[in-house]
């Protein structure tokens, strides 16, 4: 049956062998990603490396440390203004990286009016407070018109990993115990590091680390050995660190007061909105 | 995977479509592929029961009801034939054994995510089916082929292949090697390639064993962290997605060649490009195109190992460079050059490090 078919087709098939070729070339270029062929067409799967975030406000000195990763996007502090009169605010920057900026506001009495560049943002009767959104990126100022006192926050949202340096005090004489995430439901990778501060209080670094992004987790300590499983942690005593709201890079946490963390054994990254443990780390003492 | 044709039948049933009369091939029950279909469709039935694979039926079914559509219409543009397209039924379905768009979940029965990347492969298979014909026979194992290409064309943002672990079910991962090890008897043995599979398997996991004493590792979404020792070794050589491609898509013998002595040359020969490729990739993503791509090249080759091994005394025949030629140099060459450029996309380690992509482990 093919062999009837080839030879009736055989007269095409110099054209069609030469097609072929054509796309075999075109193939192979684009899996071998010439020229950058293969991100044109099919979206760019090796980002620029882009600086991490060094503060939780804007603004910090340049970070020399670059990354591919991405982090929950998280706010970042741009700047308050505060007045009790109209007037227009000092230039701000929002980074072009951004996802979006807000302006956070409280007044007190009369109106409150706040314009960015072509667009009112805020319009509101005092006392009151709210949230206003804006996405543009670059130099910002505000226009605010008002009556009587007022307080704005300007944040940025952005996804880049933070970089915190250590605490004063942190050290190595210091460290009181230390672990390494590991996968439970999520990914999970990097360093946990608990120090005793020179003020007596205790806190937890998480160093180099990576959690699979996502709101509402947070990070617990646990009296478990090396647990592995949401249904072995999830009726186990627990106490509650902090929020994670920054999912990669190195952070620092003040730990509550009256916990003492010689009677816990192993931390854990917990949803509570899913209830699950997307990591764990055990801890190994001094 | 296997997917040669049998002999029309001297008189074909017919059918009448207005004035026009057309011979219709319906399935031979003694056809090899209707044997190796059984096997993969359990498989699949596995994948959606016990595996949680990552494919949903919707997938499934377009990508065989696709591949049957395009073999069937080229079927009875060249020949006049309305044939049963059991080709293309098979070449859809091993696709869809294999290929998995990143982002599907199991459960989503229904879901179409990433189809295109299917029809992509299967049109390709398809394509390179009836386009490559030198000596007037298709050279490529199709879905091989359209696979690697969607794998290296497409790349490791939309598609990866099936993982080489089959995931923590016991029971499942059990059943799957007794049907594959079951399935791989009763069909190797219809095609006589038993020992094709045992050439290919033999030397493969002798030089994976070197590389797991030699310190060689790679990252895998499904694994905290490198995979490595005799892990390494297991997870490569016995996985059962290694097994699936030696029993049932290297030993296709339309693509592979004739004799007994060139079939297991063409075991070995698969089995070291797989070992040559295999050592720079530091991601189970390379590692699975590496192997894939090893039968590309042996596919491209046969012809070579047809004189060579087989009739090395008969008179060299001109060699004559035509664009059919080229094409499969060309695949020959840029098959393993892609796969080797793999080992320096640092996207796919992140990707298997679960820190970027869609994909989620097992």
């Amino acid at each position: 049956m093919h062999a009837d078919g080839a030879a009736a087709a055989s007269g095409r098939q110099p054209v069609r062998a030469t097609l072929a070729l054509l796309a075999v070339v075109l193939s192979a270029l684009v899996g071998g990603n010439a020229f950058g062929l293969r991100e044109r067409a099919f979206g760019s799967e090796s980002p620029q490396a882009h600086p991490v975030a060094v503060s939780r406000a804007a603004g910090g000195a340049a970070a020399a440390t670059r990354t591919l990763l991405k982090s929950q996007p998280w706010w970042q502090a741009v700047g308050t203004y505060d007045g009790a009169a109209s007037t227009t605010t000092g230039a701000f920057s929002v980074d072009g990286a951004a996802i979006n900026w807000r302006v956070r506001w409280t007044c007190q009495q009369g109106h409150l009016e706040v314009l960015v560049p072509g667009k009112r943002v805020v319009s509101a009767a005092c006392p009151g407070t709210g949230t206003a959104y804006a996405s543009r990126s670059g130099r910002q100022q505000l226009a605010v018109t008002a009556s009587g006192s007022w307080h704005l926050q300007v944040d940025q949202q952005i996804d880049v990993p933070l970089v915190e340096k250590p605490l004063p005090g942190m050290s190595a004489a210091t460290e009181i115990a230390h672990g390494a995430l590991y996968r439970i439901d999520q990914t999970g990778s990097g360093q946990v590091l608990i120090y005793r501060l020179p003020d007596g209080r205790f806190a937890l670094r998480l160093e180099d680390f990576f959690v699979t992004a996502n709101s509402d987790l947070d990070v617990q300590l646990t009296r478990l050995p090396r647990p592995r499983s949401t249904e072995q942690i999830k009726p186990a005593p627990r106490v509650h660190v902090g929020p994670l709201d920054i999912t990669a890079g190195s952070l620092n946490m003040i730990l509550p007061a009256g916990v003492d963390p010689a009677t816990y054994r192993s931390v854990v990254i917990w949803c509570d909105r899913l209830a699950s443990a997307y990591a764990g780390a055990a801890l190994t003492q001094g | 995977m296997t997917t040669g044709l049998l002999d029309a039948p001297a008189h074909l049933p017919q059918i009448t479509i207005g004035a026009r009369t057309i011979p219709v091939q319906l399935p031979n029950p003694r056809d090899p592929r209707l044997k190796l279909s059984a096997v993969v469709v359990t498989i699949h039935v596995l994948g959606q029961t016990l595996l949680d694979w990552k494919v949903s039926i919707a997938q499934i079914a377009v990508s065989m009801v696709f591949c049957a559509a395009v073999e069937c219409g080229l079927s009875f543009r060249s020949s006049g034939v309305l044939a049963w397209p059991a080709s293309g039924l098979l070449t859809g379905s091993s696709i869809a054994l294999i290929l998995r768009a990143s982002g599907t979940r199991h459960g989503d029965w229904w879901s179409l995510h990433g189809i295109e990347f299917f029809l992509l492969a299967g049109a390709v298979s398809l394509l390179s089916k009836h386009l490559l014909r030198p000596g007037g026979r298709h050279r490529f194992n199709p879905s091989n082929i359209g696979i690697v290409w969607c794998l290296l064309v497409v790349g490791p943002n939309h598609v990866f292949a099936q993982y080489l672990w089959w995931g923590p079910s016991r029971i499942g991962v059990s059943l799957a090697y007794v049907v594959i090890c079951v399935g791989a008897l009763w069909v190797l043995r219809a095609v006589r390639m038993v020992s094709m599979a045992a050439a290919f398997l033999l030397p493969f996991a002798a030089v994976i064993g070197a590389y797991a004493l030699l310190g060689s590792s790679f990252v895998a979404i499904w694994h905290v962290g490198p995979v490595s020792g005799l892990e390494y070794w297991a997870d490569i050589a016995l996985s059962p997605e290694v097994l699936v491609f030696v029993f049932f898509m290297i030993s296709d013998p339309q693509t592979a060649p004739k004799t007994a002595r060139g079939r297991v040359a063409y075991g070995a020969a698969t089995a070291l490009i797989a070992a040559a490729l295999i050592p720079f990739q530091a991601t189970e993503f390379g590692i699975k195109v590496a192997l894939l791509a090893s039968l590309t090249v042996a596919c491209a080759l046969v012809p070579l190992l047809d004189r060579t091994v087989v009739r090395p005394g008969l008179q060299r025949a001109r060699l004559h460079v035509r664009p059919v030629v080229l094409a499969m140099a060309v695949i020959a060459v840029a098959a393993p050059l892609d796969t080797a450029l793999l080992a320096h996309n640092a996207q796919i380690v992140l990707i298997e490090k679960g820190q970027s992509g869609a994909r989620t482990a097992q």
